[in-house]
């Protein structure tokens, strides 16, 4: 029971750390709160429905065409919010408003359109391309059913959601660390306005951090069928809450603190669902309340985080 | 106006106005700088020093008046379009301390050829050798001094015809000062201009000609020695009696 916990409990967290991996990097680059972050799962989400629905494009495949069109569009949502944002004398105050505005207006206009209904994705289709993928491996036909990790079965939906999230941070990390716009992106991060004196285009390094974080919030938002259990036009709010407990957590404006913040949350998570289930909702606003009463600043410490 | 020597204007500033809020800070500043030429820019703390090259790099707005730069008028210009065109402004941050020495010169390298960008950063570390031993370490954990230096590497990596800089010395020990007026003094031989707003009087040495700001009013320009035998500025700038 506490292996498959703790096993369970680093599947989720890996999730976790993917839902506030791109509230993270945008807070980092623009010391603003997107608080609309949870409707852009949820956006996201309801893509890989219908996309699945409409035309049986398995999630796996919907990953790079939900990524690719949340990017795209996050960058022109950035040049028509952020720029008149940052000229504001508080920025990180108003983003709080126009954001959580946003967020009010795309759970309306999804509700208008979808309704109020749960929607889901049957787990098998993780399932099939997992089996497909450890087929190649092995060299014959594999079942698509749970998966066994040191003797403990996960549902194949959990492994792969654990998966593509470790990729996702992956990503960022050589997005970050290996380009010439990740050194450029870090480098608004550390001091922006040093950044601008450099010669750094702020606001178009800002621009494709921003596209890249709506990016990742819709792909986490592909598995919140299996992670999450179903969609809903309201799950908004409560994804929004969860990443920013998990980006509290590891440091906030350090992206790769988060990956720290969602196995800490995950595995919390886990061990309340395991042990004292009817408390686990509980468990954001306890974290939360807890990391800024002991260690303000994250796990991750002080230097990151200037809110 | 022009000192022989110099062929041409590189920086013109003309009726300079700029302040933050409602707090008008600079009153008509004019300022030339010519091509090679270093000009070091005295003035107390507050007196607008800082000010003056932020509106020059376009951090912040000019009111009134008008920046020339290379002949062309760069006062609307963004920064990274004034930047491109071989005006670097460094600040007292002296470099982005989460970043590696390495990556903080390839930032200052941005604009140059991707072909160019590896010999420049190798002539840069051959300028400052304990830079080239720690490039992979991030500039915080570097001394105060090392730090400067990287500033300096940062700014000169995209071989600009014109550094602006504020307080050089800020946080440093003689020692440090001594050397980055030495490494300074070696880069004015290759066709660099400087901008040096100091309180530190040590980068006269550097300089061809001293401007001296009050209140946000150019008080004073002319050379050394013309700064030497006024009694008023010797009082104000060296503490002689």
């Amino acid at each position: 029971m506490l292996l498959y916990t703790l096993l369970a409990g680093l599947l989720f967290g890996l999730y976790f750390s993917l839902i506030g991996l791109g509230l993270n990097l945008v807070f980092g680059v623009m010391r603003i709160v997107n608080l609309a972050h949870g409707d852009f799962l949820m956006l996201g989400a309801f893509l890989a429905f219908w996309l699945f629905t409409l035309f049986a494009v398995n999630p796996i495949s919907a990953i790079p065409i939900v990524f690719a069109l949340f990017a795209v569009v996050g960058l022109p949502l950035y040049y028509l919010l952020v720029p008149r944002l940052l000229k504001a004398r508080d920025p990180e105050m108003l983003s709080f408003i126009l954001f959580f505005g946003l967020s009010q207006v795309i759970e309306a206009i999804t509700t208008i359109a979808f309704g109020t209904s749960e929607r889901s994705i049957p787990g098998v289709q993780l399932g099939i391309v997992i089996a497909t993928v450890k087929g190649l491996f092995v060299g014959h036909k594999v079942d698509n059913g749970p998966i066994e990790i040191f003797g403990q079965t996960f549902p194949a939906a959990w492994v792969a959601s654990g998966v593509v999230s470790g990729l996702a941070v992956l990503f960022v990390y050589l997005y970050l660390y290996r380009t010439r716009l990740g050194y450029l992106t870090r480098a608004v991060m550390v001091n922006r306005e040093e950044a601008i004196a450099t010669g750094i285009n702020v606001h178009r390094v800002s621009a494709f951090a921003f596209g890249i974080g709506l990016g990742l919030a819709a792909v986490a938002g592909v598995f919140a069928p299996f992670m999450l259990g179903s969609i809903t036009p309201a799950m908004g709010v409560e994804v929004t809450v969860t990443s920013f407990t998990v980006i509290v957590i590891g440091s906030l404006g350090n992206p790769l603190g988060t990956v720290l913040g969602g196995l800490v949350y995950g595995i919390s998570y886990m061990f309340m669902q395991s042990y004292y289930s009817s408390w686990a909702n509980l468990l954001p606003y306890l974290l939360l309340i807890a990391i800024l009463l002991v260690r303000p600043s994250g796990l991750l410490g002080r230097q990151v985080r200037r809110a | 106006m022009q000192p022989d020597g110099y062929s041409k204007t590189l920086l013109q500033v003309t009726g300079l106005t700029a302040g933050y809020g409602r707090i008008q800070v600079l009153w008509g500043v004019d300022l030339c700088v010519h091509e090679h030429e270093s000009i070091v820019l005295l003035g107390a703390n507050g007196a607008g020093k800082t000010t003056l090259l932020k509106a020059i790099m376009g951090l912040i707005e000019a009111w009134g008046g008008q920046v020339d730069f290379g002949g062309v008028n760069i006062t609307r210009l963004r920064t990274d379009h004034r930047v491109r065109r071989g005006i670097v402004y460094m600040s007292e941050a002296s470099g982005f301390v989460g970043l590696t020495v390495e990556e903080n010169i390839l930032i200052g390298a941005q604009f140059l050829p991707r072909s160019q960008i590896r010999g420049r950063a190798d002539e840069l570390y051959a300028v400052f050798p304990a830079l080239a031993e720690r490039r992979r370490a991030l500039v915080s954990s570097l001394s105060g001094g090392q730090r400067k230096m990287v500033g300096i590497a940062k700014a000169l990596a995209g071989n600009p015809r014109l550094i602006v800089m504020d307080e050089p010395s800020a946080g440093l020990s003689p020692l440090f000062v001594k050397e980055v007026v030495r490494v300074l003094t070696q880069f004015r031989a290759k066709d660099l201009a400087l901008l040096i707003a100091e309180q530190n009087v040590k980068f006269l040495e550097l300089a061809d000609r001293v401007y001296t700001l009050d209140n946000g009013r150019i008080g004073f320009f002319g050379t050394v020695s013309e700064i030497h035998k006024n009694d008023a500025l010797r009082r104000a700038y060296f503490g002689l009696k």
